[in-house]
């Protein structure tokens, strides 16, 4: 019987090539349309490390300015200072800790066809791959021993130790860094957290650093400061050790806590340290200690642009109207055939039968228009690739669940548009339309 | 009122041509009631839409109501079937989106009357159908017989000279058929010149002169019994 | 004329449905075009702020030195030397940060000294004596640095020069009743207690930061940089940078080694990669609105196709009675009126409402109220172009349709 509805409903659709034709695109472009921004949206608003992210914890203290909270109201900074970086994740108190921080030098490579190029680093502790679950292609992290007594060793990314060594495994190689022998010790496999959840505050949707590095290699080797720094007062004295010893924040810092207790005592800790710095006079501020979640953390950051949740609720509309429009052209379809309807009445189609007839071809025009508008929706984060660049390609694709929401999306709605219009139109009489008027 | 002379109607495809008019020629005297019969294909139709000014004609000469109407553009032929001609349909074409009262002001909006004279025209061609009390219904509500008085109303409202009816009974059982002649025949009676087509013989018996037309020319002579045989063929 | 107004609506009340889904239509089509153009409105505003600068004929570049024993110094000297003699360059100076760039320097200035008082955020530039002239900025009050308020700025340099040139909007923050001639020579204090002068008041020149509440906030303060990296930002004459940027790069590339030289990039590139966003999103929204349109106006076609096709009996006989052509058009033209009439007025008070919204959640500017009835008469206008095709099929039917048994 279903193959029989089919039928009909390509025949149906068939004789009225311009009105079908409208209503699928209408329905193609208020999908397109909405996908489009749903895929960015969900995209940016993905969890990056599923299976873990509600034991990964975004640490902060307030080492603010006593006059001023670091953001209203009472929000405590976004960051560290190294001190206090280096005291909590050197403390251990975590199931893991890592300290982090941006840096980046100037790469000096032994094969003179490649220029000197700057290299971003990251800075952080061993914990951080195995907290984040980073895979290595090649070679291992770091011992913990290089974390308390820096080694000049470096992880490299996939992509770096194929612009440095054509990809081969180089773990044992150097390269030099202002005049610093670094040696490979280990190279990652691509790994791109979307969002790039572990440094917020340089943007969620940049790149990987192109480097890994002992964290205390930043004072071992003058590193500068990448990313935000963030001061509210002046470091006493000059030179590089009292700018990094300084109330100056540039420093994230992310633990694991694989359950409820855990994270009580890592709250209660944090509390104890920050009373022991004040009894060294710092931290002149109130209590304000805070552990955030992965997608908490990403939510107070507003990883989701405003404009992208605008264009969400936009889209969202522009659906509407879409499906508006097809209410009113299905109704106009199915009056053309009332008399059809009648007749199939007369000789004995029951209301419901008819009722299935119809939502079958209002079905069958939504999955049409869902193709089209997945096609579209394809097209759309081309143009939406194209019109905001790097920082959006990637979140501008889909994956399967998107495709599939896509579908759903288009059935869904058109068969919604169809309720009406079939309803109507399968509620005449049997007889009143045999008779010519 | 109305003198045709030698119309001819060509109705032109690119294989064939069909001469629906030939050379018809036709005089209605003010205040008659001519009934023009005809079995199907004879060109009545051809001739109700030339005479109502809904269809132009190829060649020949149609003065109505003492005007030359052969060669009006589409505008001018507007007014006058909206001034001079009252229609009646054979399915009553009333607007089933509008009630009774809307239904008879339609004409009457295209007059251009102002609202009281529209509502006044409106009640009182009404009234005088029988149907006053029920103007806010619509045309679904009533039946076919009433239908057919609201559509007379609708033609009168407008006190046109000239009543051209299109098998007015045609949708009609014989109990209603025969109310609405009684109609017309009032209609006639106050000095309103009608026209009616109708292929059935017994209806045209009943106007005041019977003109029979066959293959598009008016027949002169005919007889009863040659028009009812068409009639049970046509029927 | 005899607009028919009462029996259209009448008739129309009949099929309720039909013109509700249009109305609506119209109402949510206008609710998106309005608060479309208001949003496409108020980021233009945001792009078409005057950065101050030449941003035609301006570019910069970066200087990163990897080499230990690079005397940064010397080179900064000699290749700003190099690059003013170049033909074509207008003027150029070493600075440490770029207008719009996205990443620079700020620091707060306060009137008092104490760290307990609020203090104005402003972006900092550190360059030479020349920077006014490399800008292109006026100085509207006071006097430009000279080669004696100049000092070398390293690592290791911890305090600030005793003398700044502030932006007017800056000086405005900080002293709201003074004119720019009184602000000159007025102490402010930086890192809470430390003074500085202000010398000169300059009338506009934009932070770093596009996004940032302080854009206009900007003080230069007479450092030479001895840092390792630097930037120098260079103005060519009219109409002759794409040359000069290709000059000074030889220039720059073959005479150290060391260092590097990189990330050249004209002003009105880092203007538009600072506006990506902004201009992204009008690109978008201007495509929504006018897809939109075109499917509302199909839809209000299709419509008015199918409901012409569905009177066709009606029209005939309204032409039987006395109707014109233009009478028929009318008709039409008049529905569709009074049903995008119905559509608009909805639509204004959806679209206050959604800004409403937007502006609560979004924090975006408040539509202005002259976009209601823009949006409402384009959408009428819209509306009677769409039905006019259709109506026009109408007044074509014959009014002989009328004696056609059905």
């Amino acid at each position: 019987m279903f193959t029989y509805y089919l039928r009909l409903a390509f025949k149906s659709i068939k004789r009225t090539p311009i009105l079908s034709a409208l209503m699928i695109s209408a329905i193609a472009l208020g999908i397109g349309a909405c996908m489009t921004t749903i895929s960015v949206n969900y995209m940016m608003s993905a969890d990056p490390i599923p299976h873990k992210s509600d034991q990964l914890y975004y640490v902060r203290v307030d080492s603010w300015d006593p006059y001023n909270a670091f953001d209203d109201p009472n929000i405590p900074p976004n960051q560290l200072t190294w001190t206090d970086a280096t005291n909590l994740t050197l403390a251990g108190k975590a199931f893991r800790q890592s300290a982090m921080a941006r840096s980046g030098g100037v790469l000096e490579p032994d094969n003179p066809d490649i220029k000197p190029f700057q290299a971003g680093i990251r800075l952080a502790y061993n914990d951080f791959f195995d907290m984040f679950d980073v895979p290595f292609l090649y070679g291992n992290p770091w011992t913990d021993e290089a974390d308390i007594n820096p080694e000049l060793v470096v992880v490299l990314t996939e992509q770096l130790n194929e612009r440095l060594f054509g990809g081969e495994n180089s773990v044992g190689r150097t390269i030099k860094m202002r005049s610093n022998d670094l040696t490979v010790i280990g190279i990652t496999k691509t790994w791109e957290p979307v969002p790039r959840f572990y440094d917020i505050t340089t943007g969620p949707f940049n790149d990987v650093s192109d480097m890994f590095m002992p964290y205390r290699l930043k004072q071992e080797l003058e590193l500068p400061n990448w990313g935000n720094n963030n001061c509210w007062k002046p470091s006493e004295g000059s030179g590089f050790m009292s700018r990094l010893l300084s109330e100056c924040i540039n420093n994230q810092m992310w633990v694991e806590l694989p359950n409820e207790q855990a994270r009580q005592d890592y709250m209660d800790f944090l509390d104890s340290y920050v009373n022991e710095q004040k009894a060294l006079g710092r931290f002149p501020r109130p209590l304000n200690n805070k552990l955030t979640d992965v997608m908490d953390w990403m939510k107070h950051e507003n990883v989701v642009p405003d404009d992208a949740e605008i264009m969400l609720w936009l889209s969202f509309l522009f659906l509407l109207v879409c499906l508006l429009n097809t209410i009113g052209l299905l109704m106009a379809k199915f009056a053309t055939k009332s008399s059809e309807i009648g007749l199939r009445r007369a000789v004995g189609a029951s209301k419901q039968a008819l009722f299935i007839q119809h939502l079958v071809e209002a079905g069958l025009i939504g999955f049409a228009g869902g193709i089209l508008g997945l096609g579209l929706s394809l097209l759309g984060l081309e143009g939406v690739e194209s019109l905001f660049g790097d920082f959006i390609s990637k979140v501008a694709h889909m994956d399967a669940t998107l495709v599939a929401m896509a579908f759903g999306l288009a059935v869904l709605s058109s068969v919604a548009a169809g309720l009406y219009p079939t309803w109507k139109a399968c509620n005449i009489a049997p007889a009143s339309q045999l008779k010519s008027q | 009122m109305l003198t045709m002379k030698d119309i001819k109607k060509v109705f032109r495809t690119d294989l064939v041509e069909t001469h629906a008019l030939r050379d018809f020629s036709l005089e209605v005297n003010e205040g008659e009631f001519v009934a023009v019969t005809g079995p199907s294909g004879s060109g009545k139709t051809t001739f109700l839409n030339i005479a109502g000014l809904l269809e132009t004609f190829t060649s020949g000469s149609y003065v109505l109501d003492g005007m030359d109407v052969s060669n009006l553009n589409d505008k001018q032929r507007s007014k006058i079937r909206n001034e001079k001609i009252g229609f009646i349909f054979q399915s009553f074409n009333l607007i089933p989106d509008l009630d009774l009262f809307d239904n008879v002001d339609v004409p009457l909006r295209y007059r251009g009357f102002n609202s009281a004279e529209r509502k006044k025209r409106i009640e009182e061609s009404l009234e005088m159908v029988g149907l006053a009390s029920r103007m806010k219904h619509l045309p679904a509500q009533l039946s076919g017989g009433q239908q057919q008085r609201v559509a007379i109303a609708r033609a009168l409202a407008g006190e046109p000279r000239f009543l051209l009816a299109d098998e007015p009974t045609g949708n009609l059982d014989t109990k209603m058929a025969h109310s609405v002649m009684d109609l017309l025949h009032e209609i006639n009676a106050n000095g309103t010149t009608i026209v009616m087509v109708t292929h059935d013989m017994h209806l045209a018996k009943q106007a005041g002169r019977n003109i029979f037309v066959r293959d598009g020319r008016v027949s002169e002579l005919h007889d009863v019994s040659q028009s009812e045989a068409t009639d049970a063929i046509s029927a | 004329m005899n607009l028919e107004i009462g029996p259209i609506f009448r008739a129309m009340m009949r099929n309720k449905v039909g013109a509700m889904l249009i109305m609506l239509q119209i109402a949510v089509t206008m609710t998106i075009i309005a608060n479309g153009f208001s949003i496409i409105q108020e980021r233009k505003a945001l792009m078409a702020r005057d950065s101050g600068v030449d941003i035609a004929n301006s570019f910069h570049l970066s200087n990163v030195s990897f080499a230990e024993d690079f005397d940064m110094q010397t080179a900064v000297i000699d290749d700003l030397k190099a690059i003013r003699e170049l033909p074509g360059v207008a003027d150029a100076i070493q600075v440490n940060a770029i207008p719009l760039s996205g990443s620079g320097w700020s620091m707060g200035l306060q009137t008092e000294a104490g760290d307990d008082i609020d203090g104005s955020g402003t972006a900092v530039y550190m360059v030479d004596d020349h920077a006014l002239s490399a800008y292109d900025v006026k100085l509207i009050a006071g006097r430009n640095f000279e080669l004696t308020d100049l000092r070398w700025r390293t690592d290791n340099t911890n305090d600030w020069a005793d003398v700044l040139i502030a932006t007017e909007a800056l000086t405005k923050s900080l002293f709201p009743d003074l004119t720019p001639q009184e602000v000159i020579g007025k102490t402010v204090f930086i890192n809470n207690h430390e003074p500085i002068i202000i010398i000169g008041i300059i009338d506009k020149l934009q932070a770093p930061w596009s996004g940032w509440n302080n854009l206009d906030h900007v003080m230069l303060t007479p450092d030479r940089l001895a840092f390792r990296g630097n930037r120098y930002y260079i103005r060519a004459e009219e109409g002759v940078r794409d040359d000069v940027m290709k000059r000074v790069e030889e220039t720059l590339s073959n005479r150290l080694s060391g260092r590097m030289i990189q990330g050249m990039e004209s002003m009105e590139e880092t203007q538009r990669e600072s506006y990506t966003g902004a201009s992204g999103m009008i690109k978008m929204l201007t495509l929504i609105m006018i897809v939109l349109t075109i499917i509302t106006a199909m839809g209000i076609v299709g419509l008015a196709s199918f409901s012409v096709n569905r009177r066709k009996k009606q029209i005939g006989t309204r032409r039987a009675l006395g109707a014109a052509k233009n009478s028929i058009i009318r008709y039409f033209m008049i529905e569709n009126l009074i049903i995008s009439g119905a559509g608009v007025i909805v639509g204004a008070i959806l679209t206050v409402g959604l800004n409403m919204i937007l502006v609560q959640a979004f924090s975006l500017t408040p539509i202005a109220w002259y976009y209601v009835p823009i949006g409402m008469i384009s959408l009428l206008v819209i509306g009677q172009i769409a039905v006019f095709g259709p109506a026009q099929k109408a007044s074509s039917i014959p009014p002989a349709l009328a004696t056609r048994s059905a």
